[in-house]
């Protein structure tokens, strides 16, 4: 009976020991954003970061996480520009009820990506690719965004969250 | 016997999950196990079952591939209508859009949002996935104020956020992408592949696109894009009751298929309006509606009235 035991122990610390590692890594899932000082967007720049970036969770607070860059500067990214690397345990056993996935940041420059799109672009004249190419230069800088909710009275100047 | 085979599935699981190398890791490393005699078939096959669901629902579509379906989705949308060429009220768009993006449930998304203004008189507002979002000029001419425009901007943030356009996408489109996938890594694809994954992009925009002009979102999803729209709308320091008044100016329009933009492809404003009205009043704190707001608002949008 000392064999089971054994297994069931040494399992187990792995298990924790994995989660608690892997509790601690979020990967950048979107092509650019910054590290800011606090945890709103218009905060101060600290550090730009690129998807595939990956990133030290320290503390999280209302949908922000308190982050460590590679380079050791810490700031705060929005939960939904990063992956968490997780596995659902108990959706091994139990039921197929998951949201994460791990690889899926690696995974992320296969499927639909630009060669695909090149692709349907030689076949398909009519999509106006120039039209919304022209529409992601229309870029607003947080600091805008910042100015209009002061002058409206909204968000954190007003009656917003 | 039974606690410590639990761990170990969970152990391998993890392990092999954590990898970063995908599912069929998982599966290879499930198949050692069983020859080993170290797990059950059934339990093989279990984790099997588990990684490939993984990789068969909407969700799992990454950020960048979403961000290439939307820009897809927003260039037929654009082969459609013309862009009304007006830099000062497009500006505004995309200030109050992008301020009410910060409250909702994701501001983040791989291209970031982006708002354009079609010169249609027709009223309508669509939401390509991750993040382009349109409304004509005759949706912009219905809006009284400032909270209006938010609440329908919000409405379609809602959209995006809770990726409708992606759950409308068939899920046998989902399945035929992950066999390609499934096999090894590659940054370019071969021609045999690349023609394969290019025929299931096609009927993966064809499926996006019936729904957001012709047949219209499932209605529990318009439900849901209304009820956001009060949350972020709110959040944002907005009186959500802009929402109610936006559909008001709705009311009495044909929907359905033979009516058009919004009304063809929205639940009729009626039905719209009461479940708002309640979901507004579960609201311990509702924001004012602001003169100052108002009164940017006409100036903003001054150059389309006649």
């Amino acid at each position: 009976m000392k064999r089971p035991v054994c297994w069931s122990v040494l399992a187990g610390a792995l298990v924790v020991l994995t989660v608690l590692l892997l509790a601690e890594t979020v990967v950048v899932k979107i092509q650019s954003t910054n590290l800011r000082k606090e945890p709103k967007f218009y905060s101060q720049t600290i550090a730009a970061l690129t998807a595939g970036n990956s990133l030290e969770k320290l503390s999280s607070q209302d949908g922000w996480f308190q982050v460590r860059t590679s380079a050791g500067v810490v700031g705060w990214i929005h939960s939904s520009a990063v992956e968490t690397k997780k596995f659902n345990l108990l959706a091994v056993d139990k039921s197929m009820k998951t949201q994460a996935s791990a690889g899926e940041v690696a995974l992320a420059a296969k499927g639909f990506n630009k060669q695909v799109e090149e692709n349907y672009k030689a076949k398909h004249g009519e999509a106006n690719f120039a039209a919304v190419d022209r529409m992601l230069q229309l870029k607003i800088s947080p600091s805008d965004v910042e100015a209009f909710l002061r002058e409206g009275k909204l968000g954190e100047f007003g009656g917003g969250k | 016997m039974k606690a410590p085979r639990y761990w170990l599935i969970a152990a391998v699981a993890c392990v092999f999950g954590v990898g970063l190398t995908g599912c069929s890791v998982v599966e290879q490393g499930a198949k050692i196990l069983t020859d080993q005699g170290k797990i059950k078939e059934s339990d093989r096959a279990s984790i099997v079952k588990t990684s490939q669901a993984l990789r068969s629902t909407f969700s799992e579509i990454t950020d960048q591939e979403e961000y290439y379906i939307g820009r897809a989705v927003a260039a037929l949308v654009l082969s459609k209508y013309k862009v009304y060429d007006n830099r000062g009220m497009t500006d505004y768009v995309n200030v109050l859009g992008k301020a009410v993006s910060y409250s909702s449930d994701r501001p983040e998304t791989y291209g970031g949002y982006h708002f354009l203004i079609l010169d249609s008189d027709e009223v309508n507002a669509l939401a390509a996935p991750g993040g382009f979002v349109f409304i004509t000029k005759g949706l912009l001419k219905r809006c009284k104020d400032e909270e209006m425009l938010a609440a329908v901007l919000a409405h379609e943030i809602g959209h995006v956020s809770a990726k409708h356009g992606l759950a409308s996408i068939k899920k046998s489109r989902l399945v035929d992408t992950f066999k390609i996938l499934g096999k090894e890594a590659a940054t370019r694809y071969g021609s045999k592949e690349l023609a394969e994954l290019t025929g299931i992009f096609e009927n993966v925009l064809g499926d996006i696109v019936e729904s957001l002009v012709e047949k219209g979102y499932d209605r529990k999803y318009e439900y849901e894009a209304d009820k956001l729209a009060v949350k972020f709308a709110s959040g944002t320091g907005y009186d959500p009751n802009g929402l109610t008044r936006f559909l008001k100016t709705m009311v009495g329009g044909v929907s359905g298929a033979s009516g058009k933009g919004w009304f063809k492809t929205h639940p009729s404003a009626e039905d719209r309006i009461g479940k708002v009205d309640s979901s507004i009043g579960t609201m311990a704190k509702v924001p004012k509606i602001l003169p100052i707001r108002t009164e940017r608002f006409a100036k903003s949008v001054r150059g389309l009235k006649p």
